[in-house]
């Protein structure tokens, strides 16, 4: 835990300068006895500040201990592949639309989850895609992107 | 009764609405009793359809979901011994050897009428505390009102974090990340650069989906962890007469615990059980049994995170103080609904209030009937691949962030918290405190102000006012007990390793 405390008490005292640094420029309201708008972000400042302080030291003051085997790093692989297939769909299902882009996504997620039969990876996305889509496109009337299928599905 | 109640009543006994509850709680038990599946992950797999049905309905479905999950993470605690959720954990220690030795059917029988017991109780807390809380908080200044979300800021940090300093460091993030948007008392736009969409400030709800959807996402993928697929032998499931004879105390030690708990910001369900479980270990007359199947070791912890449930909801209806992520979950879709949880609501939206009340009063009815009847087909629902659900979880997470204002900037939002979350989780940093600042940290910051505004500049108004100095005086003793245990505890753990 020293490392990620050091870590995060360093990214932390540069966010709160960055966010300080944000806060000095916001426009100022003269207004008598009324506190300004920069008023709790300057708070917040100092206290993300002190803490980020009081972290580091309590970090630098832990043991260092001895590095563990990592024998982990097939499923943080699997992990990485996963999230950055989530920010494609993502990406991508403005243009796509939401049926286009979850197709493929969801046949990836569940092979990521461990399914290698065929026709229930095939199955259980097309499955699951038209009915999320159906449910939520018509049975609540949340619009859902229909991308390159505008004008052929409903 | 009261009229307001008696329309309430009325409201939550509509067909529609108990078949709304109903579904909720069958969703409740399902996702609570899946490991990997979290009450908080069934909210957001069900939040999309929430924006759309009228607000007495969703908070119905929400109900039935936080009541069931409660219920249904004591089916995998006494079937594999991995509890569905962190408040089954107790359950598990005597709820498994009982299944071990062929009586599963009996221990989830004593499981699922503890749970209703506990949940009964603390509806009769709700239904008697909340209205008179609510009378009470109405007479609240600002000066009160800021120094109480002050207090139940710090005493979620305190519970909620094994290092105070990084529970509080939490909090403040998710109070830096509030003043995005407009401030709330002059209106200038705050760390905006100059985007339309952040105008109105990042929805916690869109943050809560990322916070804590896409870390468990990833953590399943992570998890090497295979629940044994064996089918329990499931022969009566109601208990015996000697079965509730043993389950008195526990189930009265249990169900006061778990009301009082919950009412406690942060304290939440694995707390309560835990607590409830030690107490009538001490005053049970077979301690012995603790821990190898002892009746009453069900039923304590079952009936406290139970009746944890309406505890939390008191705090959340007569202040607008989120006792758990549930409760901040249920204060969003009530804000998306146009509805504000606070003493107010009692007084505007009476009618509404008490429906609250008499919907949790209908989840914990539907919560024992649906899973005494349906015990064998929720058992073989435990079979679920994990390669199905977690791909829909996903899909439904874009969903729910997308559905809140038809607008994809909100599910880029959500991934940014995604990862937020993830980052968070590495460094050993608890997400809970940051998504309460963010319910809680617009309230604070113009409650704050609006004081000042009043006295004049002068910050005596906080300690003037006996009201807010007792919530003040609470909130320092709230940071000096867990600065105090964790002292102990890091004492007790260096002890250990050095013998």
């Amino acid at each position: 835990m020293r490392r990620q405390n050091i870590i995060a008490a360093v990214v932390l005292i540069v966010l709160a300068l960055v966010y300080g640094t944000l806060t000095a420029q916001l426009p100022v309201r003269t207004l008598p006895n009324t506190p300004d708008p920069s008023f709790f972000p300057w708070i917040n400042t100092v206290v993300i500040l002190l803490l980020s302080l009081w972290l580091l030291v309590r970090g630098l003051r832990q043991p260092t201990q001895p590095a563990t085997a990592n024998d982990n790093r097939d499923r943080r692989r699997l992990a990485a592949w996963a999230l950055g297939s989530f920010a494609l769909y993502l990406a991508l299902m403005p243009t796509l639309g939401f049926i286009l882009a979850t197709l493929p996504f969801f046949a990836a997620m569940m092979m990521f989850y461990g399914e290698r039969r065929p026709v229930w990876i095939g199955g259980g996305t097309i499955c699951a895609t038209f009915a999320l889509y159906v449910l939520f496109r018509h049975g609540f009337g949340v619009f859902l992107p229909r991308g390159l299928l505008a004008g052929i599905v409903a | 009764m009261s009229p307001d109640a008696l329309i309430g009543f009325a409201q939550a006994s509509g067909m529609l609405t108990l078949a709304t509850t109903c579904i909720g709680v069958f969703v409740g038990l399902v996702v609570g009793m899946i490991p990997g599946m979290t009450i908080s992950t069934g909210i957001i797999v069900v939040l999309p359809v929430t924006f759309v049905l009228s607000a007495d309905i969703s908070i119905a479905l929400l109900l039935g979901l936080y009541v069931g999950g409660m219920t249904g993470g004591s089916f995998s605690a006494v079937l594999l011994n991995i509890p569905g959720t962190p408040s089954a954990s107790a359950t598990a220690m005597d709820g498994y050897p009982m299944a071990s030795r062929g009586e599963a059917g009996r221990a989830l029988g004593i499981a699922i009428s503890a749970s209703f017991v506990g949940g009964l109780f603390s509806f009769l807390c709700l239904f008697f505390i909340a209205p008179l809380l609510a009378m009470v908080a109405l007479e609240f200044r600002t000066e009160d009102m800021f120094s109480l979300v002050f207090f139940g800021l710090t005493i979620i940090c305190s519970f909620a974090a094994r290092s105070l300093v990084k529970g509080l460091l939490s909090a403040a993030l998710g109070l830096a990340l509030v003043t995005i948007g407009q401030d709330p008392v002059m209106g200038t736009a705050r760390f905006t650069f100059g985007q339309a969409n952040l105008m109105a400030g990042v929805h916690f709800l869109t943050a809560m989906i990322g916070l804590f959807a896409v870390p468990q996402l990833v953590e399943n993928l992570m998890s090497t962890e295979t629940a044994s697929r064996t089918q329990a032998k499931l022969k009566s499931v109601l208990p015996s007469l000697s079965d509730l004879k043993a389950m008195r105390l526990p189930v009265f030690i249990g169900s006061v615990t778990g009301a009082f708990l919950g009412i406690l910001p942060g304290a939440g369900g694995p707390i309560a059980a835990f607590i409830s479980y030690d107490y009538t270990r001490r005053a049970s007359k077979t301690p012995e049994q603790f821990g190898k199947g002892s009746v009453e070791g069900v039923a304590a912890p079952e009936s406290a995170n139970n009746a944890v449930t309406g505890g939390a909801l008191i705090p959340m209806m007569t202040l607008g103080i989120p006792g758990d992520p549930v409760t901040a979950i249920l204060i969003g879709a009530l804000m998306v609904h146009g509805l504000a949880p606070g003493p107010l609501l009692f007084m505007e939206r009476g009618d509404f209030a008490y429906g609250i009340i008499f919907s949790f009063f209908w989840a914990n009815i539907f919560n024992f009937i649906i899973a005494i009847l349906g015990v064998r087909l929720l058992v073989k629902l435990l079979a679920t691949p994990r390669a199905l659900l977690m791909p829909m979880v996903a899909v439904l997470c874009v969903i729910g962030s997308y559905a809140l204002r038809n607008n994809f900037f909100d599910v880029y939002v959500m991934l940014f918290f995604g990862f937020v979350g993830l980052a968070m989780r590495w460094l050993g940093m608890p997400v809970v405190p940051m998504l309460l600042a963010l319910v809680l940290g617009a309230q604070l910051e113009e409650h704050l102000r609006v004081a000042l505004i009043a006295s004049r500049g002068s910050v005596a108004i906080f300690f003037t006012s006996p009201i807010s100095l007792t919530f003040l005086g609470l909130s320092v003793l709230s940071i000096i007990w867990t600065l105090r245990s964790n002292r102990i505890k890091n004492a007790n753990t260096s002890k250990e390793t050095t013998s």
